[in-house]
């Protein structure tokens, strides 16, 4: 029987070696034969043209400035609920919130991106488009606005939980104290379930980075080198590039390989953002291990 | 302990990086088109103060153009008859589906996209290019300058095939082209078809512009032929090229002309051409372009509207 519950954990595990294999054995030969700088630094991605040039570092300050976006956006909004949820919230609206931003996680992307394309695009072209000179409203900013949406449910509830987490004793004896519930919230309950909070957010963002079907029909998917203030313009995500492309480029080709490439890079990125949350999860073990023996 | 003030303090750097970018573009924005804000600016948005509707069209607004992405058989034709080339005006929004350019175009009073005959709607204006509407006739003559044909091709062995000689033969007669000419152009009959009763699988590969015309013949063609199963995957008309080259399927489709060597190997039959047309919103008063202009603005040369004569 254990070998039985021992084979279906080896089957996610070997989905993962599996990818990690694809990944690497078809996206690193291209990237060496374009160069890994030239892959990696280079400012133009011009594929098909007569001599193709294979850049995607406009990609990666795309994924970064859009992801940097959502979270400066979603973040608070979304701390700041689930902080209303675990402690201030009353009952009814509790009963009626969590169903809300449970469905909202279970919402397609690409309804999300229906959404982004026919409400947040004109309608950001119609408030910015003629004071910043906009081509249209695909845009940066509507794909953080959009992303900022889509990182909300994941944000509050691992926020929330962690809130939740926190021991009951430290609320009463602030209060014991003296402190206001608000003041007892912010000061107490809040630090101590900083690294849970700072894991809802890594979490996030590692979710806004991997998204693409509505970041592709929002963004404007120019491969442009942008600077960060540049939010009224559209560039293209790492994940776009790869979605974008796949449907016509021939099998075997070196604009093949370079957008197998692309996908390898972004899986770097989230291989990083993962381990980073699982360093802090490991810190919350820590502490509440600390916890219990104190 | 060390390793989360480390990530805290990178974490920190990242968004005040982020949030200082933002904060400065804020303010020199703010600080630069103040003029918006004065009375005479407002005007635009105000039709009532306006005689004329057209003159709801702001002339100076920058184009919008929209393209689709690298690789597609409708930008290549594009690209390569307007005579834009590689040279695709980068700052052009990508998008990767004729109804994502068309509902964009619909949607942004200043933008500018193209797409196959067969998907123009009304909801989108289409352009005359140097004076020439793009029509049935105006195809055929070859007047309207950016069109493709759609083919079929076959290599030399699947061509003596009686059912690929039979499905080929529907689609150039007059029941096959009549599909053709509803949406895009004929090209020509070869006369009535008269089913012989075959039995077999077809596999039918290739472009996606093609596809849609593929699906209706094939459904014709099967209630003709009840024995016949045809089958029809994707993949694009270099797939489909090469595919059909050897002899994986019996037939491949193509949205662009062969090249020399692709002749060589394959025979070729044209079932329909298709015109790739020039769209504008329906609020934009331009209705005629020359193809230099059209080029101009995909290259990124002529950026605003007030730049276009009609």
């Amino acid at each position: 029987m254990r070998g039985v519950f021992f084979t279906a954990a080896l089957a996610s595990v070997l989905a993962v070696a599996l990818i990690c294999v694809f990944l690497f054995a078809q996206g690193l030969p291209p990237m060496l034969k374009i160069g890994v700088l030239d892959f990696l630094t280079g400012q133009r991605w011009r594929p098909t043209a007569a001599e193709p040039s294979f850049g995607i570092l406009p990609m990666i300050l795309g994924s970064v400035y859009i992801t940097g976006g959502a979270v400066i956006l979603g973040v608070p909004v979304g701390i700041l609920t689930a902080i209303f949820m675990a402690e201030m919230c009353p009952k009814p609206v509790y009963r009626f919130l969590k169903p809300a931003i449970s469905l909202m996680a279970g919402v397609p992307s690409v309804i999300y991106g229906f959404f982004g394309m026919m409400v947040l695009v004109p309608a950001i072209f119609e408030v910015f488009g003629k004071r910043f000179d906009m081509m249209s409203g695909n845009s940066m900013l509507a794909a953080s606005i959009l992303l900022a949406i889509m990182i909300l449910p994941t944000v509050i509830s691992i926020a929330e939980t962690n809130i939740r987490a926190v021991p009951r004793e430290l609320y009463e004896g602030a209060v014991a104290l003296g402190a206001s519930h608000e003041r007892a919230v912010f000061k107490v309950m809040v630090p101590a379930a900083r690294s849970g909070v700072l894991a809802a957010v890594v979490l996030g963002i590692g979710r806004a980075i991997g998204e693409t079907m509505a970041v592709r029909m929002v963004a404007g998917n120019q491969t442009v080198m942008r600077m960060p203030y540049e939010f009224f313009s559209g560039t293209r995500t790492l994940t776009s590039n790869i979605i974008l492309e796949m449907g016509y480029v021939e099998r075997g080709s070196l604009h093949f390989g370079a957008i197998v490439a692309t996908g390898a890079v972004l899986f770097v990125f989230i291989l990083g953002i993962n381990l980073l949350f699982s360093v802090l999860n490991q810190d919350i073990e820590k502490k509440r291990n600390k916890k219990g023996a104190g | 302990m060390k390793m989360k003030k480390v990530i805290t303090i990178t974490v920190t750097i990242l968004a005040l990086c982020l949030s200082a970018g933002m904060f400065a573009a804020c303010s020199s924005n703010d600080g630069n088109p103040s003029v918006s804000e004065n009375p005479p600016a407002n005007n635009d948005n105000n039709p009532v103060d306006s005689p004329a509707p057209a003159s709801d069209f702001d002339s100076s607004r920058r184009i919008a153009v929209f393209t689709r992405e690298d690789g597609s058989g409708t930008r290549d034709a594009f690209a390569s008859i307007t005579g834009v080339g590689d040279d695709m005006y980068e700052e052009a929004v990508v998008l990767t589906a004729t109804s994502e350019i068309r509902s964009s175009v619909a949607g942004n009073p200043y933008a500018i996209g193209y797409v196959s005959s067969g998907s123009l709607n009304d909801t989108v204006k289409a352009l005359a290019i140097g004076g020439v509407m793009p029509s049935a006739e105006t195809i055929i003559s070859g007047r309207y300058p950016i069109q493709r044909p759609f083919l079929i091709v076959t290599n030399d062995e699947k061509d003596a095939s009686s059912l690929v000689k039979d499905f080929i033969a529907f689609a150039l007669s007059a029941e096959g082209q009549e599909i053709a000419s509803d949406g895009w152009t004929s090209a020509g009959n070869t006369g009535g078809y008269t089913p012989i009763g075959l039995s077999g699988t077809l596999r039918i590969g290739g472009s996606t512009s093609v596809d849609p015309l593929m699906q209706r013949l094939r459904a014709a063609y099967i209630e003709l032929n009840p024995n016949v199963s045809v089958e029809i995957s994707g993949g694009g008309s270099g797939t489909g090229i090469s595919e059909a080259t050897s002899g994986v399927i019996d037939i491949g489709m193509s949205s662009r002309s062969l090249r020399d060597a692709e002749k060589e190997a394959l025979n070729e039959y044209t079932i329909a051409l298709d015109g790739v047309v020039v769209i504008i919103n329906n609020a934009n008063p331009v209705g005629d372009i020359d193809i230099e202009t059209v080029k101009d603005i995909f290259t990124g040369e002529k950026t605003a509207w007030s730049e276009i004569n009609d």
